[in-house]
């Protein structure tokens, strides 16, 4: 028997029983559907974590102060608002803010690796332009080490240069956003009463640790408004590593060093050193273990619409007793039966899986509307990427899975057709 | 090996059949001896119960003997392998049952087909000779209709078509007038007759009905498992 008739019969026969059909594929669709959610929401949010954080720049070290001792990872944040990460309640200094100096600064540079180091101050403070004014992140930077650093690019004008005194690089929230009138290249803006003007204005990153809500300014002119922060102290320091490659050796070194001169243990620690690739590291861990143990449990709604197919074809078998002996006395072998069984399910596993990738698809677009709209935007602009992500691989992973699960399914039921008597068969009735 | 020559289509050779119903042994058929050479029209009567379609499954090679040996043409069937056995029995014997055993989800034609599409026959030459048999069994108008559409006589005359589709060395008929009206039954038996006379095919029939035994040129009758007479 050619393989096409054997398509043919199998087809006809799936067909026939069109109700039962359906409700096994019913089966497997649920399984494939909620698998493939799962997995593209993962791979959506990964994909959203690296985008977010490719915004701090791979080869980017950044020391903060205040230590989080329940993940060892998240504390102190950008430079954005102050750390909020202290805590844990041990030494009173690790809820300092601002503690980092110009000792701190000066090892940093003496570490092996270290390319630059920015010291920065930051703070929210009153900014008008127009007779307008606004509460915005103010950071003052080192004006070379900065431009050496920064992901960001210009829109318009220039960055900060040594020597620049009251001048102000702006992100395009800034420009665009936040004031009734856009502000304009070479217009003035005040900060805290202070006039700055505006030498450069920044592309949009749409990412976290993204610039486009900051005024960056150099930090000597920094120091004349922010008061939080004392003369010899920082907010935060920058750190370049000659090597994106070796950031966390680097990144070890720095914390170590820092242990030193800051005279602290594992214990008291009261600083923390991340780096984009670390935070992206621990949350892709938090994330992988998450959804492979959600993975798990769509997989065993697919176990479920396997024993599914497998129960009706043994059901098929039986009531196509009479059609195997017809089969069988007019020449056709044990191995051809075996095959249009098996081609029988795996039909109901390929359709299953087609259907349950469209329905994936449906239902990991509708999480990816409410996740965006529960989690709000991430970063200025990071509504434009979805949650979810359905790649080929993940299409044609589910499909392929799904068919093999048919095969599998029918291997019990099509053995058994093979193995009738075909004097037994034609007499049931 | 046999003193069967080219001309015996089949042969038993101490055939026994053993039913084994549990802790009962059923006792089928017992001793048979018998050869049918070609072009022959053979009857096998008997009362029910007395082993005619243990026989027929055994000469149509769909069961194996619990003893004793049997020839198919020149083929030892007990030293083929399962899927050689099956090639062989589909293109060498054509079945004709008492329940018709058509093809259910198939078409008149496409069960006609189907010996052919099972070995492998030219796709080009396989509807050809499917019409070309349809008409000689008088159906070429039904051709689309399913089994369940037509008349017992009508599906055993299908049945006839599949069974001649692959130019059979015999024909293997259990029963064919058992589930038709005496007429119809009369009808289909004329058929056979031609067959017979006409294109010399060879064709065993096993029956317990005594109007089909004036069609015979030969009948071997059956008693309790055994040969009583024409073996
Ligand atoms: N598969 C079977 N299992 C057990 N006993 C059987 C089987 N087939 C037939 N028999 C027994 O073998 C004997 C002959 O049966 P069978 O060949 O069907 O006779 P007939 O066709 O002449 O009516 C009967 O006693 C029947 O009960
Ligand atoms: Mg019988």
């Amino acid at each position: 028997m050619r393989f096409r008739y054997i398509l043919k019969l199998s087809a006809e026969s799936f067909m026939q029983k069109k109700l039962r059909s359906w409700l096994t594929i019913l089966g497997i669709v649920i399984g494939v559907a909620a698998v493939v959610s799962i997995l593209s929401l993962s791979t959506g949010t990964q994909q959203i974590i690296t985008s977010q954080l490719g915004g701090l720049g791979a080869d980017i070290v950044t020391v903060s102060p205040g230590f989080n001792r329940a993940s060892g990872m998240f504390g102190g944040g950008g430079s954005g608002g102050g750390p909020e990460g202290g805590g844990g309640g041990t030494a009173s200094s690790i809820t300092e803010d601002h503690n980092l100096t110009t000792r701190d600064l000066a090892a940093i540079k003496s570490v092996p690796g270290v390319k630059a180091v920015d010291g920065m101050i930051s703070d929210r403070l009153a900014i008008s332009y127009l007779a307008h004014s606004a509460t915005l992140s103010v950071e003052g930077v080192d004006p070379l080490a900065w431009k050496e650093m920064t992901t960001s690019s210009l829109a318009s004008g220039r960055y900060l240069t040594p020597g620049d005194g009251n001048v102000a690089v702006i992100g395009s929230r800034v420009a665009d956003g936040v004031f009734k009138q856009a502000v304009l290249l070479n217009s003035q803006i005040t900060i805290e009463g202070k006039p700055f003007k505006v030498v450069g204005i920044l592309e949009s990153s749409g990412s976290f640790g993204g610039t486009d809500n900051a005024i960056i300014v150099p930090i000597d002119a920094a120091r004349t408004v922010i008061e939080s922060v004392a003369p010899t102290h920082f907010s935060s320091i920058q750190v370049q590593v000659q090597d994106a490659n070796s950031v966390n050796q680097t990144t070890n070194d720095i914390s170590s060093k820092l242990m030193l001169v800051r005279h602290v243990n594992d214990n008291t620690k009261d600083f923390t050193v991340s780096s984009a690739q670390s935070i992206q590291q621990s949350i892709s861990s938090i994330m992988g273990t998450l959804s492979l143990f959600m993975a798990g449990i769509a997989a065993i709604s697919l176990l479920v619409g396997a024993i599914g197919i497998a129960n009706t074809m043994f059901m098929s078998v039986m009531e196509r007793t009479k059609q195997i002996g017809i089969l069988k006395a007019l020449g056709t072998t044990n191995f051809e039966v075996m095959q249009l069984f098996m081609v029988e399910s795996a039909i109901v596993g390929l359709i299953g899986g087609l259907l349950g990738v469209f329905v994936g698809f449906i239902v990991s677009g509708i999480i990816g509307e409410i996740g965006v709209s529960v989690i709000g935007n991430l970063g200025p602009r990071g509504g434009s990427m979805s949650l979810t992500a359905i790649t080929p691989e993940l299409v044609a992973f589910a499909i392929g899975f799904s068919t093999m699960l048919g095969i599998v399914s029918g291997l019990l039921p099509a053995r058994r057709a093979s193995k009738l008597q075909p004097t037994a068969a034609l007499r049931y009735e | 090996m046999p003193e069967a020559n080219e001309k015996t289509v089949i042969e038993l050779k101490n055939v026994s059949k053993v039913y084994q119903m549990g802790e009962v042994e059923v006792s089928a058929l017992k001793n048979i001896n018998m050869k049918v050479e070609m072009g022959e029209f053979v009857v096998v009567m008997g009362p029910s119960g007395s082993g005619k379609s243990t026989l027929m499954n055994l000469i149509g090679c769909l069961d194996i003997p619990t003893e004793g040996k049997i020839f198919l043409e020149t083929h030892d069937i007990s030293k083929l392998s399962e899927s050689q056995l099956a090639r062989i029995r589909g293109s060498r014997i054509g079945f004709i049952f008492q329940f018709f055993n058509l093809y259910p989800t198939l078409s008149v034609i496409e069960n006609v087909e189907l010996p052919m599409r099972i070995h492998n026959y030219d796709e080009r030459k396989i509807r050809g000779k499917s019409l070309e048999l349809l008409k000689m069994v008088g159906l070429q108008n039904r051709n689309d209709h399913l089994p369940s559409q037509l008349s017992g006589g009508e599906m055993q005359r299908v049945a006839i078509a599949r069974a001649l589709s692959t130019e059979p060395s015999m024909i293997l008929a259990d029963e064919p007038t058992g589930n038709i009206d005496s007429k119809t039954s009369q009808e289909i038996m004329q058929f056979f007759k031609k067959l017979h006379t006409e294109k010399n095919e060879t064709i065993i029939i096993v029956t317990h009905d005594q109007s089909v035994a004036k069609y015979a040129q030969r009948i071997i009758h059956l008693k309790d498992g055994q040969i009583k007479e024409g073996g």
